[in-house]
């Protein structure tokens, strides 16, 4: 922690960031803090409650945060892989970014919680962790700590899915979609839905009502996790901010997994591997087209 | 205040006649999807409800203004467009058990909903539920009713209100809708019992007092004089503008209207909920976004909530249930700004919102 803190006030003393984005104590548990005043930094904090994938404030798309100027963030593993993913994008450019990562023994399912990490707080995304020291960084903090529990949930609900005939899935996601009120508050939160104008929000021509009705709600999530395949790094923000607690990181998972399958790709923290649906190759298996 | 005691066995068999005469009867229940969570969602029989395990994850106002609803259906025919528009009577429906913060904000969006224009859907739904309030207990350091002048003893807006007691209830009577309910039920209460009731009451309401001091009625009027003020800026760093809070809001009512084909003759004219914290909530034909980024739609949602509306309506349009602090995935808090501001408007210190 103290590591972090006085890497973060020397950042901002000699000027190299205007913010650094880690994360502070809150009211309600760990949360994100925008720490601009180098005398600020020891609200810093990192432990096994950090899980919010900070990454989304380095969206293009939030325009207050980006006032404020050249940013350092702090990252765990899995979050590198959203920096990637929008350099890779050209949504930020590397040399705009101070990445310091964190090496990570797992996150709690709840920022709130106080508990130690057990196979049922830990979170889902910590299970099979490949990336809890990454190698996209500017600064690498921390001594690795033992592996984290495994929360079976998802490895269980994949599977559960993968046995279902497409009839029982259609059956299961359709119920699950109903309590969509389109919100969109999923994409919000996304780090890596950053389109300027989302087409969810074009009315000219609406191509997806915007009611909440099974077949706009259908609509929309498939366009979302589609748009998803290959990028979504698996941080589940979408399920967090959810009002409906719709398990929308199930969906996408389900998705990355046809991607790995299909496309020997799963998401990276290395900006120059490119996204399997954001290059063209002749030799692409076409195998599915009849 | 006078209350009749309400044996256990006679609120079941109030819940059991209604359900059998086709009344939906609403109330708090484990969650389907998750059993440490609670819905509210219509019940059968009494054992079905979970009275007391925590704040239902989304409040009444679905029951109310549905997150989407069709207003009028249309047809293009030879003659011109015909319309269908929808029966404006809501059979009817008992709430059972919902709490303070829930029930009150149903009166305090009724005076929008009646502004002007008198939103018969709306009112249709209120004229025809009965609503049945609960003392709370499941107060966290997330919950402020009592600052915002209710409290989880507050029976504003129901017909009548129950404290739980040994055995059984004792129902403070409201409205003759209530009356209705009861249909006689319940005797006389002792003095004894009904001193504890309002004991009860009390306890309860000090239980949220000590999480943020009562907004002063001059609240409103500093914010509408700092609308300018830098401090906007730095608020809602952390926001992603997703609008979970207003999804889960109970007084968030603001909605947008579309129309839907569902052929190339025909379709229906819809209403859906909206949020003033997306971006396209104010965004222009030509492309102006008057607010521009999230510090202003944050303050927009602090000023409506806090200035506009008690301005307009002589109420705060928040009744402090903390929904939208608990679902938040950036970790904004209602009741930390509402204290950095009040601080800043010289009214309480900053350290008691938390």
């Amino acid at each position: 922690m103290k590591e972090l803190q006085e890497l973060a006030r020397k950042l901002l003393n000699e000027g190299t960031v205007k913010v650094v984005i880690g994360y502070e104590e809150g009211p309600r548990g760990v949360r994100a803090a925008f720490i601009t005043d180098p005398t600020q930094s020891e609200k810093l904090v990192f432990d096994k409650r950090c899980v919010q994938n900070l990454v989304a404030y380095l969206n293009p798309r939030r325009k207050h945060l980006i006032q404020l100027g050249k940013a350092a963030i702090v990252v765990k593993g899995c979050d590198a892989r959203s920096v990637a993913g929008l350099i890779r994008e050209k949504q930020i450019e590397r040399g705009n970014v101070v990445v310091i990562a964190m090496r990570c023994g797992g996150v709690l399912e709840n920022p709130a919680n106080e508990s130690e990490l057990t196979c049922e707080t830990v979170s889902v995304r910590c299970a099979n962790c490949d990336v809890r020291e990454p190698k996209l960084y500017d600064y690498i903090l921390g001594v690795l700590p033992p592996e984290p529990p495994v929360n079976p949930a998802r490895a269980e609900q994949i599977a559960a899915l993968k046995l279902m005939t497409s009839a029982e899935r259609w059956q299961f996601w359709t119920e699950q979609l109903s309590r969509c009120i389109r919100c969109h508050a999923c994409r919000e939160a996304c780090p890596m839905c950053f389109c300027v104008q989302c087409t969810a929000d074009k009315t000219q021509p609406q191509w997806i009502d915007p009611s909440s009705t099974p077949r706009a709600n259908r609509a929309w999530q498939t366009m979302r996790t589609l748009h998803q395949a290959g990028r979504c790094v698996d941080c589940l923000e979408c399920e967090r901010a959810c009002p409906e607690h719709i398990p929308l990181g199930l969906l996408a998972r389900y998705v990355a997994d046809a991607v790995e399958q299909r496309f020997a790709y799963k998401s990276c923290d290395d900006p120059s591997v490119p996204a399997p649906l954001g290059v063209y190759r002749t030799d692409d298996d076409e195998e599915f087209i009849r | 205040m006078m209350y009749r005691f309400l044996t256990h066995e006679e609120l079941a068999s109030l819940v059991a006649e209604l359900v059998a005469s086709g009344t939906r009867v609403i109330a708090p229940v484990r969650a389907k999807d998750d059993a440490s969570q609670i819905d509210y969602l219509p019940i059968r029989k009494l054992e079905d409800a979970a009275f007391g395990v925590r704040l239902p994850r989304r409040s009444l106002k679905e029951f109310f203004l549905p997150p989407t609803e069709v207003l009028l259906y249309y047809k293009q025919t030879k003659d011109g467009v015909e319309i269908r528009e929808v029966p404006t009577e809501a059979p009817p429906q008992v709430i059972l058990g919902a709490t303070s913060c829930d029930v009150a904000a149903l009166e305090v969006v009724d005076k929008v909903m009646g502004w002007g224009y008198r939103d018969e859907l709306w009112f249709g739904r209120r004229e025809a539920t009965t609503i049945v309030t609960l003392l709370c207990s499941m107060m966290d350091s997330t919950c402020f009713c009592t600052a915002v002048g209710l409290g989880p003893d507050s029976a504003r807006a129901s017909d009548l209100y129950l404290v739980p007691v040994e055995g059984g209830y004792l129902a403070q009577v409201l409205t003759p809708k209530g009356e209705a309910l009861l249909e006689g039920r319940g005797a006389a209460a002792s003095e004894a019992l009904q001193a504890s009731a309002e004991a009860a009451r009390s306890e309860a309401r000090k239980k949220v007092e000590v999480n943020l001091p009562t907004i002063p009625a001059e609240f409103s009027g500093w914010l509408s004089q700092n609308f300018d003020n830098p401090f906007w800026k730095t608020l809602a760093l952390r926001c992603h503008g997703c609008g979970a809070c207003a999804a889960l809001c109970p007084t968030c009512h603001c909605f947008d209207m579309v129309d839907e084909h569902d052929s190339a003759e025909s379709g229906a004219r819809r209403r859906n909920w909206d949020s003033c914290q997306t971006s396209k909530f104010t965004v222009h034909s030509s492309g102006h976004n008057p607010r521009q980024s999230q510090s202003e739609r944050f303050r927009q949602r602090m000023q409506h909530k806090f200035s506009i509306y008690p301005s307009r309506f002589g109420e705060i349009l928040c009744t402090g249930c903390g929904r939208c602090s608990r679902i938040c995935p950036g970790g904004m808090d209602l009741p930390e700004v509402l204290g950095k501001l009040l601080a800043l408007a010289g009214n309480k210190p900053e350290g008691s919102a938390q």
